[in-house]
């Protein structure tokens, strides 16, 4: 899953980053409302973390431009708490909203539900086959045994998942999965494909040829 | 109208100014009455004694015509001549006359208002005395010269007693009752009357001071409606006297002036917290961040270093805000001690300089003694924070100082960027940082640094302005007053 972290405060930015990161997703970062919109004009994302207080233009101008076109899930995040302010993003699109300061545990379930809502389930488990991922704890098994996997992989065979019965195109997978920060060899999609397959040892992901993966 | 929650005050009449004021008021009437009636009944009553006392004289008369009557009659006397003619007097010393002589109708009796006589010789023996005269009778010496005679009251009688040199004494006299009783009424009225207007003026005045003290009333109870919360009520002094209406004003000033002091701390807590935010959220998120897994040593070292620094930036936004804080609610006037505005201007240059030189840039200054009275501390803050301002989102600075006959000027330009226009309005609002200014943790004041210099500048009775120069880059310029002026 892609994230575009829109935070202007460079620590919490920083943090925040390294947080999502180590919860395996790809995550892109803006510095203020232009570079946000900029970026989520230019790619799609699975979800925008969106902070309201920003130079430039706001979180609200920033909602304003995303919607009604784009339909990413959006959480905003804000230290400014009155009940108003929280209707107001909620009616204005934002999909969550989050005061600070938060735990960051709570902020990554409700990263994890929006994602999940998005993806038209309801529950952190989802089971197909024999197949079962469990997306809260980030654990795959098969008829029951736990399979380990890699950040890369698990990532990969959560989007795949999420996206069950769609045809799910190579760029897609490269949008989604890897952040401006990654290098080019951890963006070998075929391998961490192969890896997935052999761990997995069942045939549940199909290819397409000439358009992509999927999950049947 | 008292609040139900205060508990109600205990009776005190000596401290009720209506009470007060109603017993003076009982007090001064009573006064005035009493001079009043007092000297009136006086009067009557005087009056009414020397009616009396006329009227004892003509009975005197009456006697003495009837005597004399006697005498012609017995056929001792020419007849007619003044009162007392010689021949009556020696007509009466002969004791010539008795209990039976006929006297006029009103020397007759003991019926209410009679009257009596009794007449003496020198010896003390009586020459003629009416038969209802009283026992224990006081009569006048005689003397060589004719004294005047004495009029006295006995009991419920009204007496002359008259003396002839070398002849008689007599002892005239009337039961006055009729008349005692007359007054006796006529003062019970008076007093009654008193007494009327007395308690209609009472009542009067109570009515009065009640209308008097209603506005003071709702003064009280509007005020205590404000201080418990309603604090957007006030006075209304449309409907008040003068006086009380200028109170009115005066108290609505008052809570105007509290309220905005409330808003303002309010606003400045709101602010505070709102600030803090971030950083909390930063330390939340970093430390959690850590805690989750195990991981290299550098990576705890990288992660506390970034909870450090969130710290410090706590620690100084916390300073800044105390700083305001003081800045705003201390009275100056404390603080006023002679100084010199270019001294304390010539070591703030100084101790900024290393900042200039981080940064590649000139810090310049020109400098021309300007004598003020203030705070030395607060002043080199004030300078220390536009400076810092100018080298961190202007440029190469220039920092200069001058005086007038009325005031101080200070000016600090920089050959920067200049502030866009929609941030010039809100240049030295707390926390306000303008976009091009949105910095790392490196700023010292956290966007309080100018909310702090014009709090400084205010509070020195000076004004503290900014704007973009022509030739680009901006200009704060800050006038104090004189120690002069």
């Amino acid at each position: 899953m892609r994230i575009l972290l829109v935070e202007d405060d460079p620590l919490l930015q920083r943090s925040l980053a390294a947080t999502l990161r180590e919860e395996n997703y790809a995550v892109d970062t803006a510095n203020d409302g232009e570079e946000a919109i900029f970026k989520a004009d230019n790619s799609g994302y699975d979800l925008i973390v969106l902070d309201v207080m920003m130079p430039k233009l706001d979180g609200w101008q920033v909602l304003d431009h995303l919607r009604p076109q784009n339909p990413t899930p959006v959480l905003m995040l804000t230290a400014r708490d009155t009940v108003r302010d929280r209707v107001k993003g909620l009616d204005t699109g934002a999909d969550d909203y989050l005061t600070k300061p938060f735990d960051s545990e709570e902020l990554l379930a409700r990263i994890r539900a929006l994602i999940r809502r998005n993806a038209g389930q309801t529950r952190s488990v989802i089971e197909i086959g024999p197949l079962s991922l469990d997306t809260a704890t980030r654990e795959a098994r098969v008829s029951g045994t736990p399979i380990p996997l890699t950040a890369r992989e698990y990532a990969l065979l959560e989007y795949l998942v999420l996206h069950q019965g769609e045809i799910v195109t190579r760029t897609e997978l490269y949008e989604h999965l890897f952040d401006e920060e990654d290098d080019s060899y951890s963006r070998l999609l075929d391998v961490h494909v192969s890896n997935l397959r052999r761990k997995l040892a069942t045939d549940l992901i199909e290819t397409r040829r000439g358009h992509g993966y999927l999950i049947s | 109208m008292t609040s139900p929650t205060r508990p109600s005050r205990p009776f005190r009449p000596f401290q009720s100014l209506r009470w007060r004021i109603q017993a003076w008021h009982a007090l001064i009437l009573a006064a005035v009455l009493i001079a009043t009636m007092f000297p009136a009944v006086h009067l009557a009553r005087e009056n009414m004694i020397r009616r009396i006392d006329d009227e004892i004289h003509r009975l005197q008369i009456d006697l003495m015509r009837s005597l004399e009557r006697n005498l012609i009659e017995s056929g001792k006397d020419e007849g007619g001549g003044p009162m007392f003619p010689q021949a009556l007097i020696e007509h009466l010393l002969k004791k010539n006359t008795s209990p039976d002589t006929p006297v006029p109708e009103s020397f007759q009796g003991t019926g209410p208002g009679y009257a009596y006589s009794s007449i003496r010789n020198t010896d003390g023996d009586i020459l003629y005395q009416t038969a209802n005269a009283p026992d224990g009778l006081v009569f006048q010496p005689v003397t060589k010269h004719r004294m005047p005679p004495t009029k006295r009251l006995v009991g419920k009688r009204r007496e002359h007693a008259v003396s002839i040199p070398n002849g008689i004494s007599i002892v005239i006299g009337r039961d006055i009752t009729p008349d005692l009783d007359h007054m006796r009424t006529m003062t019970g009225i008076f007093a009654g009357l008193g007494l009327t207007v007395w308690l209609l003026g009472l009542l009067g005045g109570w009515w009065l001071a009640g209308r008097a003290i209603r506005p003071i009333q709702t003064i009280s109870s509007t005020a205590t409606r404000i201080a418990e919360g309603n604090s957007d009520e006030r006075i209304d002094p449309s409907a008040m006297d003068s006086e009380l209406a200028e109170l009115s004003h005066v108290l609505n000033n008052s809570f105007d002036r509290l309220s905005a002091a409330v808003e303002r701390q309010r606003q400045f807590t709101a602010d505070a917290s709102h600030e803090f935010k971030t950083p909390i959220t930063i330390l939340l998120s970093e430390s959690q961040r850590l805690l989750k897994r195990d991981r290299a040593p550098e990576e705890y070292r990288e992660g506390l270093e970034t909870c450090r620094e969130t710290a410090e930036r706590m620690r100084r936004l916390a300073e800044s805000l105390l700083i305001l804080a003081r800045q705003e609610d201390s009275p100056a006037a404390e603080l006023r001690t002679p100084c010199d505005l270019s001294e304390v201007l010539a070591e703030t240059i100084a101790n900024h300089q290393p900042l200039a030189r981080e940064k590649n840039l000139t810090l310049e200054s020109d400098l021309s003694p300007a004598p003020c009275h203030g705070d030395p501390d607060a002043l080199a803050l004030l300078a220390g924070n536009l400076i810092s301002n100018a080298l961190d989102h202007g440029g190469n600075t220039t920092v200069t100082c001058a005086t007038t006959a009325t005031s101080i000027r200070l000016t600090v330009i920089d050959d920067g960027p200049g502030i866009p226009a929609t941030d010039l309005p809100r240049i030295f609002d707390r926390f306000y940082r303008a976009d091009t200014a949105r910095t790392s943790s490196g700023s010292t004041h956290r966007g309080l640094g100018l909310a702090i210099a014009k709090a400084v500048a205010e509070n020195h009775n000076g004004t503290l302005t900014a704007s973009n120069r022509p030739q680009g880059g901006a200009s704060f310029e800050l006038t104090l007053p004189t120690r002069a002026s």
